[in-house]
């Protein structure tokens, strides 16, 4: 296997235009390198993005939020301005891996690896996140629910590099939260997880409400009927059992070494109540 | 395969060493290096005993290739100490007796040693997350805790 280090995106798109389908862009590797190791992947050439210059940092202008796609997890646990209403980047962040892992994981790696079990993909979908992607001639953006198409496959085509996540937090009040549900608190694959966000008007009635939800189905998803079923009433226990339900109901889990699909489902809904009713609480604080 | 020479910075050396093209650090390290203070177990990134600086920040070495580390600091449990002196936080292992079997030793005081770079004063809390990738199967956490916590008093006053 040959290491080639890019430095600049268009050098890196080229290079994987050249090298064909034998070539992986090469990030953090955390993932990839146990892939090739067990021999679940097989590449001839990894191409080294992981220092190319400007993909790196968090930047908010305005409302809008750029994530570069070489953003450490842990930089994103660490980020000041994800503290408040945007705590769920947070809460991700800092359940991928140990401290180690996180010290080398990329939020793009996260991304584009396209787990069905992703921690940052369901926060990234509660806060309707695009993804730039970056090939030789051209950058384009697509909703996250288009780039990601199955596990481990993506609309990325051969060339493109994923470049960076944007997303626009709503307007008014606002608050998010993110729950996994693992065997134990670190190091753990998730069974579930739910990442929500709930905004509501000046009486406390809910204007909007995002809930999405990863390893239940083969890729993280909306439960939008969920989102529907709250959205303009009040924020009640009654209302997020039945939004509990709805993400339940759309859910479509396997049953594998870590949870069954009965119990995956079971999860699903819990799970939705818990994060939506953290979210409430957080409605509160700063009410 | 294909090897080829790679130029490290390692303990404060530059060190010229070939290995394969697809070499981990770890390879490196505990291969041509013969820097076996750095233990090869997981290759995962599960048990965190392979952990070493990098940067200044703590990583497993078993998921770095070295291509990845070319120009940049690679700090190792036997570049820990200065001038002779043991580092705090293993003069602190010793008094606190935080070591059993000692296997896992070298990567629990890397990981402590990234934590306390970027923390110098953790909590019991904070000690247990940055730790939470470290597995010590003697399951003697209890005073690898208190022996960080003295560690990073003991740095706070300079000693």
């Amino acid at each position: 296997m040959h290491v080639h280090r890019a430095t600049s995106v268009r050098q890196a798109a080229t290079m994987m235009a050249a090298l064909g389908a034998g070539a992986r862009f090469l990030a953090g590797g955390t993932d990839l390198l146990i892939q090739l190791r067990r021999g679940a992947l097989a590449c001839d050439h990894l191409i080294d993005i992981g220092r190319i210059a400007g993909l790196d940092g968090i930047a908010i202008e305005g409302d809008a939020v750029r994530i570069g796609a070489l953003t450490l997890h842990h930089a994103v646990e660490r980020h000041a301005g994800f503290a408040g209403p945007l705590r769920s980047l947070i809460e991700a962040s800092r359940v991928v891996g140990g401290w180690q892992v996180r010290n080398m994981a990329t939020i793009g790696g996260n991304v584009a690896n396209a787990s069905p079990a992703a921690d940052l993909v369901p926060v990234l979908l509660s806060l309707d996140a695009t993804v730039e992607l970056t090939g030789a001639d051209e950058t384009r953006r697509l909703p996250l629910p288009q780039f990601l198409l199955g596990p481990r496959r993506t609309a990325a085509r051969r060339d493109e590099v994923l470049t960076a996540c944007h997303f626009v937090p709503p307007a008014g009040r606002h608050a998010t939260a993110f729950l996994k549900a693992g065997r134990r608190k670190a190091m753990e694959i998730s069974i579930v997880n739910v990442a929500a966000l709930l905004a509501v008007d000046d009486a406390g009635r809910c204007r909007s409400a995002r809930i999405a939800l990863g390893a239940v189905g083969p890729v993280a998803f909306r439960a939008t009927d969920a989102e529907t079923g709250l959205q303009g009433g009040p924020l009640s226990d009654e209302a997020f059992e039945e939004a509990g339900a709805a993400a339940a109901a759309a859910s479509t889990p396997i049953a594998d070494v870590r949870a069954s699909a009965v119990y995956r489902r079971h999860l699903a809904a819990r799970l939705t109540v818990k994060t939506l009713r953290l979210c409430r609480e957080r409605l509160q604080e700063v009410a | 395969m294909s090897t080829r020479l790679f130029r490290l910075h390692v303990n404060g050396a530059v060190r010229e060493v070939e290995a394969s093209e697809s070499a981990t650090l770890l390879d490196v390290l505990r291969g041509p290096l013969a820097l076996v203070g750095t233990k090869a177990n997981c290759l995962e990134a599960e048990c965190g005993v392979c952990t070493v600086l990098l940067d200044g920040r703590a990583v497993t070495s078993c998921l770095v290739l070295a291509a990845q580390c070319e120009d940049r600091e690679v700090v190792t449990i036997e570049g820990l100490a200065e001038a002779g002196e043991p580092h705090p936080l293993q003069s602190a292992f010793l008094e606190h007796g935080a070591v059993q079997c000692g296997y896992c030793i070298p990567g629990m005081i890397m990981t402590a040693a990234g934590l306390l770079r970027e923390k110098h004063d953790p909590d019991d809390e904070e000690i247990r997350e940055a730790m939470a990738g470290t597995l010590c199967r003697c399951t003697g956490y209890g005073k690898i805790v208190a022996a960080i916590k003295a560690a990073a008093r003991n740095m706070r006053q300079g000693r």
